[in-house]
């Protein structure tokens, strides 16, 4: 018996890249726009998604749901007559390329993919999931904070939604501040100020995603 | 906690290694990871143990080596400690590295 030393050099990382560009190729090939739809419990992300579905009936919609255990929410957006299915990671919080990639081709006749991502604001940042941009849901209600305190979501994000604005003198958080820490960390990114309850923001929500599909060639 | 994926990434990588080597024993892993992943050592370390009960890494140290990533002002060259944004002379503030996760060596017993 002897011990020796290795130079693994491995990237552990890299098994995840390879499924998410796998999944993108599928995507791409099928002419599929998909977003990865992230956010903390109960900021808004199940009802966006449901109104996201109900104001685009003439594309043909597909929708990944991940949780925990729950299937709560998929029987939720099931009910809208989507392409849908749930995704339990058991004991993860977050989405990861491979969940994905095992249930892609189901949604090979959509034109548009939503992926609901497990209620959390850090561990599913690391994960790409082969999408082609990424929702950053939060509301007023998990105080203005919020934003500065969870950079790194933030800074990759393509849309930053400032949900649940309607409430923000009840819980006295200052929506400017959010939406000046979100441009601070990310100058590029969309940021939008939404209430789903009072149709606030939604409409500019749907017509950048229009102009997204349109530019895919993909308008239903 | 996404420590626990991380913990099975390094499992099954120490596994392949040890087979390929035909090893009796992993005795220490060497790992690099990015400060900008939020990686608890504690949780990793224990999520570890609790998967690699009863195989040939149960016994593996885990030697962690934490990497800053590189915050600057693309502008005036301010360096920073966290993502910023923009910085006070108007610049953006690029961040690189600091993401990630390598199994740098392997130590292990062989016949």
């Amino acid at each position: 018996m002897h011990k020796i030393e290795i130079d693994a050099e491995i990237d552990l990382l890299s098994e995840n890249r390879r499924l998410a560009a796998e999944n993108r190729k599928f995507l791409r090939e099928q002419g599929i726009v998909a977003v990865n739809i992230m956010g903390a419990i109960g900021s808004g992300k199940t009802l966006f998604i449901e109104k996201t579905v109900e104001a685009l009936r003439d594309i043909r919609i597909g929708v990944i749901l991940g949780d925990v255990i729950c299937r709560a929410d998929y029987e939720r957006v099931a009910a809208h007559d989507v392409v849908a299915e749930p995704v339990n990671t058991g004991k993860e919080c977050h989405l990861d390329a491979h969940l994905i990639h095992h249930r892609i081709r189901k949604f090979e006749d959509v034109d548009l993919l939503l992926i609901e991502n497990v209620g959390n604001l850090i561990c599913p940042v690391d994960f790409d999931l082969g999408e082609d941009f990424r929702v950053v849901m939060v509301s007023v209600t998990e105080g203005d904070d919020v934003v500065e305190k969870h950079p790194e979501i933030f800074r990759l994000a393509d849309v930053i939604i400032i949900n649940k604005v309607a409430l923000a003198e009840f819980v006295e958080a200052d929506v400017d501040k959010m939406e000046k820490d979100a441009r601070n960390l990310n100058p590029e990114a969309r940021i939008i100020r939404m209430d789903l309850k009072k149709d606030i923001g939604f409409e500019e929500w749907i017509e950048f995603l229009r102009g997204v599909l349109n530019v895919s060639g993909n308008s239903g | 906690m996404h420590e626990m994926s991380y913990a099975e990434a390094i499992l099954e990588n120490l596994l392949n290694l040890a087979e390929k080597n035909n090893a009796r024993e992993i005795k220490k892993a060497h790992l690099v990871i990015g400060e900008l992943l939020l990686i608890n050592p504690e949780q990793l370390e224990f999520c570890f143990r609790a998967i690699s009960r009863e195989t040939i890494a149960e016994n593996c140290t885990l030697e962690i080596e934490f990497v800053k990533p590189e915050i600057r002002c693309v502008k005036c060259g301010k360096e920073f400690d966290a993502p910023a944004g923009v910085c006070e002379c108007g610049g953006f503030v690029s961040v690189n590295g600091g993401k990630e996760m390598i199994l740098k060596s392997v130590i292990m017993e062989v016949d």
